[in-house]
């Protein structure tokens, strides 16, 4: 008995744990895209790198001396015009062609090879990785949880309950659904549909950042960082289903458990496999996702 | 063994969409060699019954049955196989090819298969057919016109054309003068009538004089349920017919 | 009253011009390629026509994916699953020793299909988007395998592979010579474009059409179009992974990078940029990708920049011949429903 108590205390728990913080770094991610796939119908293949944007912009405030409180604000602050720039500037060129679903993604394909390349060119090869800004660790319930994870779960967290007030409980968050159900009912009723595209983008893409920047010391910085993180998130939007608040929530969270635990059992190597032949079990399935549009299942 | 007098016998048919019976418990059959319209309001569930019977929505009970088989359930590839062709409704024909690939590409069905890695020209029966249906239909013309740079008219011919290139033995026509002029229509309603002399035909119309003058027998159809059957006159002088089409134009 | 279908309008006169330009371009291009040879040939020239070769190695990879998108409208975005696939499956026997030229080349084929079979079933059941993201996830997934997997080098890859001797019967192709090896890959090149051109002329082939122009439709004439689809992605697995064979006789050594998303990505900008459904635009983009990468790399490092940004530029100029290929109502009985009949 006390073993299997030990064995919860200081293999299982701390491993949940884990799996727990990184599963709402997932949630953020996944959130923006399936925000921006749901509501704009974009794919976004360059997601992953607007995540490794807000990494590498992170460090470049700590090469200024910023801290890494402050960075936390400023790198989505920074993002999100970039994110706003872009799609107004680039992707909604395309939108009034019939085939605007493949050409936006198309168009983000080339615009994850630009980004990609650029951090190569302003930053180099190598990864990097910012100091922790919250060594040490405290106990709970006899389980040791270093700090920083547990200030990722709350500041997470808060950040998706923030996201959620916003899309359901504002009146910009209604705009934006609107506009997502019916673009042309909601331009003459006189809201800037094309604005509010752009800026849901930038939201979306602002989540990522701010995810890269939290990830940014247990993950490091790499330039191709945003490559292996995208696939999760895709991961947790095909199977939570497209559009899907909750579902971009409780897949994110129940995959990032899934490999943390797997990987107490089976080497890390094979987590992605076994990630991969869970969303597609579920593509053959049940197609649509465990949650419908918007929730709604 | 000769071929069932019925070609086509719809048993208890009934599909719902969410909560909306859209074909409730329709039962009736098409005798081999007549000319059989289903009509009714908007909202009857006309279309919803061809896609049943076509295999293009699986029904939640009932059955189908294509000369004596049961196609219950069957996708639509393999019911077209079977016998069946349809046209539809909205158009439906490859727009970015040309009016001969339209053709061909429904009569290769008349090929074995091994004749799909052979070169085009070598599945004659093919090629012959799509000759015929060309002047047939008239569109030997436009053979190499892209589809969708059609009339809307000629584009109404050539969906029926192609329903016909698999050479079916059962034809299902959804609304074919949809947005036809009235010279088209006439032309369209002689078509139907030289077609019927070769193969059965089963026929979605809206144009209650076409229907009068072209069918031998009639279902009416009224809110997913079959309200009506029987010669074109008995059909019209039903009282309850009369009521369910009371407003329409 | 149903207008005329606006990806009609907008693809056919291109198409149409198009359809004049292939043929010419398709028999301009041995003969310019040729001429390349014999002058390089003259010259002793080494490197150049190792590049070439390359280019057409890579071409290999872009008919895969022109198969695919410009036949049977499937965007794949990871068939450098296949090139990879193809490359490490020669490699490995190569290094051991356990085959010749053929062998590598058989293996490679070998392989490919069952996995393309397995592949297939699962991403071809999946519809518009979905597909998508299942090819890139199983390219990523895969990559990354390749790259924990010490057997196969890890993040090095495998090198050492010895140069060949390919035996034809009644001669013999020394792959260490860069005209040779330079002409037998133009050979299997132009092979494969006559062939794939062949097959895409069959009713098979205009089957695949069909099914990009109209998948709907095309089930009530009779056909399954998961079998054609199935069919169409594991010849172009095949091809992929037929070429990627090729690569280590060519360079001596394979690395995970090779099944990157960059890989399949720059397929995809090469077919797109060539010529969607022309099977000789993407020949073509592959050596424009190659020189232009050699063009530029010589003054930066960072010529993917600008290639990327070549490609949003003509993605947004030049948006035609993407018909059908993102259909998402495909297959949906909604789609004959009239006004409530």
């Amino acid at each position: 008995m006390t073993e299997a108590i030990e064995y919860l205390q200081f293999v299982l728990a701390p491993q949940m744990l884990n799996g727990l913080t990184i599963g709402v770094a997932v949630v953020l991610v996944a959130l923006g895209l399936s925000i921006i796939f749901g509501l704009l119908d974009v794919v976004n293949m360059a997601h992953g790198e607007f995540y490794a944007l807000g990494a590498f912009v992170s460090m470049s405030l700590y090469g200024l001396g910023v801290s890494f409180w402050l960075a936390l604000v400023l790198v989505p602050l920074i993002v999100l015009p970039i994110g706003y720039l872009i799609e107004r500037g680039l992707i909604q060129r395309v939108y009034q062609h019939d085939q605007r679903h493949v050409l936006t993604l198309l168009l983000t394909v080339g615009l994850s090879i630009i980004m990609e390349d650029a951090f190569h060119l302003i930053y180099g090869p190598n990864t990097m990785r910012p100091e922790n800004p919250l060594p040490g660790s405290t106990e709970i319930l006899g389980v040791i949880v270093p700090n920083y994870r547990l200030f990722l779960l709350a500041v997470g967290a808060a950040t998706i309950v923030a996201t959620w007030l916003v899309i359901y409980r504002t009146r910009l968050g209604a705009m934006i659904r609107a506009a997502a159900f019916d673009k042309h009912m909601t331009a003459s009723l006189g809201v800037p549909v094309l604005r509010v595209y752009a800026g849901t983008f930038a939201f979306g893409v602002a989540l990522a950042g701010f995810a890269g920047v939290l990830l940014a010391p247990i993950y490091s910085v790499f330039p191709t960082m945003g490559h292996d993180f995208v696939l999760l998130a895709f991961t947790a939007v095909i199977v939570g289903g497209i559009g899907s608040f909750y579902g971009a929530v409780i897949a994110g969270l129940l995959l990032a458990q899934i490999q943390a635990i797997s990987s107490l059992y089976i080497s890390p190597h094979w987590s992605d496999p076994l990630l991969f032949a869970i969303m597609v079990a579920v593509l053959v399935v049940r197609p649509q996702g465990l949650f419908n549009w918007m929730g709604r299942s | 063994m000769s071929a069932p007098a019925a070609i086509l016998e719809v048993e208890k048919l009934k599909v719902s969409f969410g909560g909306l019976k859209a074909v409730n418990d329709v039962s009736f059959s098409v005798r081999r060699g007549s000319v059989t319209s289903v009509i009714g309001p908007n909202g009857a569930g006309k279309s919803t019954l061809f896609n049943l019977i076509c295999g293009a929505i699986a029904p939640d009970g009932g059955r189908v049955r294509l000369n004596g088989n049961d196609v219950t359930g069957w996708p639509p590839n393999r019911i077209a196989r079977a016998g069946l062709a349809r046209s539809f409704q909205i158009t439906n024909l490859f727009f970015d090819l040309t009016v001969e690939e339209n053709l061909r590409l429904a009569a290769q069905a008349l090929e074995p298969g091994g004749k799909l890695l052979q070169p085009k020209r070598r599945s004659e029966r093919a090629n012959a057919k799509v000759r015929e249906l060309l002047e047939r239909f008239e569109l030997s013309h436009k053979a190499r016109e892209l589809a969708g740079y059609l009339s809307h008219g000629e584009q109404r011919r050539l969906e029926i054309a192609v329903a016909l290139a698999g050479e079916p033995e059962l034809l299902l026509l959804d609304e074919p003068t949809q947005g036809m002029s009235h010279g088209d229509t006439a032309d369209t309603s002689r078509m139907i009538r030289e077609l019927a002399r070769d193969i059965t035909i089963l026929l979605i119309e809206h144009d209650i004089e076409l229907v009068m003058g072209l069918s031998h027998w009639v279902v009416v159809m009224h809110q997913g349920q079959k309200l009506s059957e029987g010669p074109p006159e008995q059909v019209r002088a039903d009282p309850a017919v009369r009521r369910a089409y009371l407003g329409e134009a | 009253m149903r207008p005329a279908n606006p990806a009609v309008s907008a693809a056919a006169p291109a198409r149409a011009r198009r359809r004049l330009g292939v043929r010419h371009l398709a028999v301009a291009f041995p003969v310019l390629s040729l001429v390349f040879a014999g002058i390089g040939a003259a010259l002793g020239e080494t490197f150049y026509l190792r590049l070439a070769t390359e280019a057409l190695i890579l071409a290999g990879l872009a008919i895969s994916v022109d198969i695919l998108l410009g036949y049977t409208g499937l965007l794949s975005l990871g068939q450098a699953l296949y090139f990879g696939l193809g490359a490490y499956t020669a490699a490995f026997l190569l290094g051991q020793g356990a085959v010749g030229f053929w062998g590598a080349l058989l293996a490679s084929l070998a392989l490919a299909t069952p996995v393309a079979l397995l592949a297939g079933l699962v991403a071809i059941r999946s519809k518009g988007v979905y597909f998508i993201l299942i090819t890139f996830g199983l390219a990523q997934v895969a990559a990354k395998a390749v790259y924990n997997t010490r057997e196969l080098g890890g993040s090095d890859g495998l090198v050492g592979v010895p140069v060949l001797q390919a035996d034809f019967g009644l001669f013999r192709v020394d792959l260490g010579s860069p005209v040779a090896f330079f002409l037998l890959m133009l050979a299997l090149i132009m092979g494969l474009y006559a062939g794939l051109n062949y097959l895409m002329h069959t009713p098979f082939g205009r089957t695949l059409v069909a099914i990009r122009s109209n998948e709907h439709r095309v089930r009530f004439l009779g056909f399954d179009p998961w079998r054609y689809k199935l069919a169409a992605y594991v010849v172009a697995a095949n091809v992929a992974a037929l070429c990627g064979a090729l690569y280590p006789m060519l360079r001596g050594f394979v690395s995970p990078e090779l099944l990157y998303f960059k890989m399949s990505a720059d397929a995809v900008i090469t077919v797109i940029l060539g010529g969607v459904g022309t099977l000789i635009g993407p020949i073509y983009g592959s050596v424009a990708l190659v020189g232009l990468r050699t063009v530029l790399g010589s003054w930066t490092e960072h010529y993917h920049m600008i290639i990327g940004a070549l490609f949003m530029l003509a993605v947004i100029f030049m948006p035609r011949g993407f018909a059908g290929l993102f259909d998402r109502s495909e297959g949906d009985p909604a789609q004959d429903e009239g006004e409530g009949t």
